[in-house]
């Protein structure tokens, strides 16, 4: 009898060890708190379709970690930045469009709410009366998306507080990285969420149409009651379902260490499943499409296990155990490309040509966001390159190494474009405006927040290569992710760390890079050969026998100051290798020798992508033709199949 | 019915081959047209690349970076020149304006007229096809507006499908929907062309008016006509740009020889149409008097256009009358 109950007892012990391994947060090597958890937040949401909207009860219990009393505590309300007057559209109007939305004109599906109905504070009683919306970035008086309240008394250090609120969310017609679009739901900032205590004060900003959130770490226990027909995926893992015999069920999930908590639903979705085995275990990957993609099903499975794999080699282990990733129907195009911890959306289509790598563009882009953002969790509405920048020139090195650097983007029809170039690009379309050290919110228009935030981090990240080497790079990323993964770091903190890594104070470059606007153009003045004997009335030239002294002049056009490197070659095959350090606003270089310059190129293997300008990194002294030949050949073409599309009307 | 369109796009075809002397000088000119658009937009990148070493990754391959480099350095500014070829297309829509005259007489005459001659009857015909141009634009409006519709009830339905495909085969049905209505409109203006030429025809609402009874009468036939010469058209074009894009991108010449193909091809095309039209037109609408000259003959007679006779009463297609020369 003992006997049996001891095996019985075991039995339940490892069944019940199987089925918590099953619904663990983590990889299996990995246990966690990863992080200061000062939040933890259960939530039950009910979902009705019809209206779009979820009724739910929050309890989030805040852990005052701060080292001292406090007694206000300030909320986020981000579904109401889609109200008529808000700031967030305020500023998305004024910029002309949001991402693929224009906002020219308001229409009813745009709305969006937070609804607080109750707010009681565990043993202090219902505070509904006391919530005041505040708007601490440009004091509009009707922007509602942040509501503080203060405390009957304060909550001393080290000691918890339990909030009770009650809301209702109501979903705008898919914009910003929320809301609905036919059966489709993607459900995200759709809680009421409290700010951030850092460097000494709560950091809670209002909802901006440029930049995203912040938040602090903890424990999410969120259950989603919904029709029984939808399927869910979510932040976390599953961790329970039940039939409510209604027609609806309810589905539970349960995160660690994550600052956020966003899911998906629509009775549409195919479930596609995978793994991915990292250095700390098998992580499953859950993806969430639809039958009409299925021809991208594979790729998106491909691009997250390719980037998870270099990741895990490059920056540091994916901790958690599962990555859900969602590919948004058609026409849903504003719930692509976003992140969520553990949570991402791409962006595809029915077909897409090989050759145009717009998946794995979008998908390892928002994998990237797990380490930039997700667990390297920077202020997003201050310093958004921190996170989208960063996360762009991973972005760049990873791509880069699936498709090689000249085609990492396209590669199709015979026209080749690499992510660095198209970064190089998007920070060149406004390169003087904004320094990255301003808070983004307050960055000139949203074109120029992209243009700095995601392109000029990019390019300055590579440029940067050039001075501390490819390698040493990588092992910055790998230190400063491995060393602030799970807080909130500054901009000072990655500097710190570069400089560390590398082994050099970098601050002359961080200052025209970050903190500057300095524009960088290097450009080749002069490249030719005299001879020596120029004088000489009976000169005859021979090649290889006479004397010829040959003036290179590097000038340097732009602002930024930069080492150069420049490679000049002559025509007897010689090649010389010249660094300057970019200083002076011009160097020339004189060589003596039987051989005339045959060409002059500054950076040749194009990695000092912050140079604005391509074209004047050269001189040779032949004219090359090729290049002129094959624009002329291409725009011949199409003047001339314009011109008979447009006799086909005579 | 089929032999018979069989007939008239191999006789339109042969006809074509006939007077391919009309074709080779679109061609040049079309050529001539090319070349002077992208003339400056040329001059400005030899400018600019000649001698940089950054024109190795567009000869090497098309990296469309350095060709984007090329549009927006400010002192490059490549796009400034496509008005220059705006300008030159627009020449050519012109220039075939003008000489579709020419090319019509020249096929109902089935003989090579001399460069007076040409000239006289494409400045005879010049401003009542101005006028027909002119006239078309409102069909042809409507038949965009119909688009317009038929591409916003697309985007409606497919909005609301869970699959994309909806919206993308419905759009791409409007697409061709829009296609084909274009594609009868220019057949029932290439027809009321090719009357106004066989007939001398003045006054160009009442040759409309016409030649709608006529196409509208033998739809289906001219339709199925145009239909097959446009698919050779589009065909050729898909499968010359394929080959195109697999080319290596050192091979520029043959590039060339095969961009300047696809142009040929289109241009060649167009003729045929108008080419079959013609022998169309000359086998069943109307029976042509042979004394329709130009110049000399103000008021053709009229005969009933309804009830064309069966097709071996016809007097047999063959050479018109000579042209007067030139100013006569």
């Amino acid at each position: 009898m003992k006997r049996q109950l001891v095996l019985r007892l075991c039995l339940t012990v490892l069944l019940w060890s199987v089925a918590a391994a099953a619904q663990s947060p983590f990889a299996p090597e990995v246990k966690g708190p990863l992080s200061q958890r000062v939040v933890a937040y259960q939530i039950d949401a009910k979902y009705d379709p019809p209206t779009h909207t979820v009724t739910a009860t929050e309890t989030l219990t805040y852990h005052n970690l701060t080292g001292q009393a406090l007694d206000t505590f300030p909320f986020h309300l981000y579904l109401n930045a889609f109200q008529p007057k808000s700031t967030w559209i305020h500023e998305a109007h004024r910029d002309g469009n949001f991402r693929t939305s224009s906002l020219a004109t308001w229409k009813p599906e745009d709305y969006g709410a937070n609804d607080v109905t109750s707010f009681e504070v565990v043993g202090m009683g219902d505070l509904t009366k006391q919530m005041k919306f505040v708007s601490p970035d440009d004091s509009n008086p009707d922007d509602k998306t942040v509501f503080q309240v203060k405390l009957p008394r304060p909550v001393a250090p080290g000691q918890d507080v339990v909030f009770k609120i009650k809301f209702k969310a109501t979903f705008p017609e898919v914009i910003a990285r929320t809301g609905y679009k036919r059966t489709f739901l993607l459900a995200g900032q759709w809680f009421p969420k409290v700010g951030v205590w850092w460097h000494g004060q709560w950091n809670c900003h209002q909802f901006h149409a440029m930049t995203e959130f912040f938040a602090d770490f903890g424990t999410f226990d969120v259950k989603v009651t919904l029709p029984k027909d939808y399927v869910i995926g979510a932040t976390g893992v599953q961790v329970s379902e039940q039939d409510n015999g209604n027609g609806t069920k309810t589905v539970g999930f349960h995160a660690e260490d994550v600052h956020d908590f966003a899911w998906t639903a629509d009775p549409n979705f195919k479930v596609i499943n995978d793994t991915f085995d990292g250095s700390v275990g098998q992580v499953r990957i859950r993806l969430l499409s639809y039958a009409s993609h299925e021809r991208q099903w594979q790729p998106y499975i491909t691009c997250v296990k390719d980037s998870m794999k270099r990741f895990d080699e490059w920056y540091g282990p994916y901790p958690y155990a599962q990555i859900t990733v969602v590919d948004p129907p058609h026409g849903a195009g504003e719930a692509g490309g976003m992140e969520y911890p553990t949570f991402i959306t791409g962006d595809s289509g029915w077909y897409i040509p090989k050759g145009v790598h717009l998946i794995d563009l979008v998908t390892e882009h928002e994998f990237g966001h797990q380490y930039w953002y997700g667990m390297v969790a920077t202020n997003e509405f201050e310093n958004a390159w921190m996170d989208e920048g960063i996360n762009s020139y991973t972005e760049v090195k990873v791509i880069d190494s699936f498709y090689g650097a000249n085609a990492s983007i396209l590669n199709w029809m015979g026209a080749q474009l690499g992510e660095r170039e198209y970064q190089r690009f998007a920070y060149l379309s406004d390169p003087d405006i904004d320094p990255l050290y301003r808070h983004s919110y307050q960055d000139m228009s949203m074109g120029d927040y992209g243009s700095i935030s995601y392109g000029k981090t990019a390019t300055m990240l590579i440029s940067l290569e050039k001075i501390v080497g490819e390698q040493t790079m990588r092992n910055a990323m790998h230190t400063y992710f491995m060393r602030y993964r799970f807080t909130h770091p500054t901009q000072e903190d990655f500097m710190k760390t570069v400089n560390e890594v590398a082994g050099q104070d970098l601050s002359w470059y961080w200052n025209q890079a970050l903190f500057g606007t300095q524009v960088l153009d290097y450009e080749v003045l002069r490249a030719d050969s005299n001879p020596v004997n120029w004088f000489d009335p009976n000169l005859k030239e021979k090649k290889g026998e006479t004397e010829y002294e040959t003036q290179v002049i590097l000038h340097r056009k732009g602002d930024f100051i930069f080492p150069v490197e420049a490679v000049v070659k002559f025509d007897n095959g010689d090649t010389t290798y010249e660094r300057w350090d970019g200083k002076d606003r011009w160097v020339r270089y004189v060589y003596r020798k039987k051989a005339q310059v045959d060409s002059v190129q500054i950076d040749p293997d194009y990695q000092v992508t912050l140079d604005s300008d391509y074209l004047n990194n050269s001189r040779t002294t032949e004219s090359h033709h090729g290049a002129v030949h094959k624009i002329a050949v291409y725009w011949m073409f199409l003047t001339q199949f314009l011109a008979q599309m447009l006799s086909w009307l005579a | 019915m089929a032999d018979d369109q069989k007939g008239v796009v191999a006789g339109g075809f042969s006809l074509l081959w006939r007077r391919q002397g009309v074709l080779w000088w679109v061609f040049a000119v079309n050529l001539l047209c090319g070349a002077l658009g992208a003339g400056p937009a040329a001059i400005r990148t030899a400018h600019a690349l000649s001698h940089s070493l950054a024109g190795q990754k567009l000869s090497d391959g098309f990296d469309l970076g350095m060709f984007i480099e090329l549009l927006r350095l400010p002192n490059v500014d490549l796009w400034r020149y496509s008005t220059t070829s705006y300008v030159f297309a627009f020449l050519f829509f012109l220039f075939m304006i003008l000489v579709t005259g020419g090319i019509l007489e020249s096929y109902r005459q089935d003989r090579r007229l001399n460069t007076g001659d040409f000239f006289a009857a494409s400045g005879a015909f010049f401003w009542r096809f101005v006028r027909l141009m002119l006239l078309s634009i409102i069909p042809f409006a409507i038949v965009g507006m119909i688009y317009q519709a038929l591409s916003k009830a697309a985007d409606h339905i497919g909005d609301r499908a869970i699959a994309d495909q909806v919206g993308i085969f419905l759009g791409w049905g409007a697409m061709l929907i829009f296609l084909l209505l274009a594609l009868w409109v220019r057949l029932w203006f290439d027809i009321a062309e090719v009357r106004a030429v066989a007939r001398n025809e003045r006054g160009m609402w009442r040759n409309l008016w016409k030649a709608w009874r006529i196409t509208w009468h033998d739809s289906r036939h001219l339709f199925r006509i145009y239909f097959c010469i446009s698919l050779v058209a589009w065909v050729t074009l898909v499968v010359g740009l394929v080959i195109w894009a697999h080319l290596p991108p050192t091979s520029l010449p043959l590039s060339f020889v095969l961009l300047e193909l696809i142009v040929f091809a289109q241009l060649m095309t167009r003729l045929w149409q108008l080419a079959s039209a013609t022998t169309w037109y000359q086998r069943h609408a109307e029976v042509v008097l042979v004394e329709t000259v130009i110049y000399t003959t103000p008021h053709p007679v009229e005969i009933d256009e309804t009830t064309p006779p069966p097709a071996s009463d016809l007097p047999p297609a063959g050479p018109g009358p000579e042209l007067p020369p030139a100013g006569a």
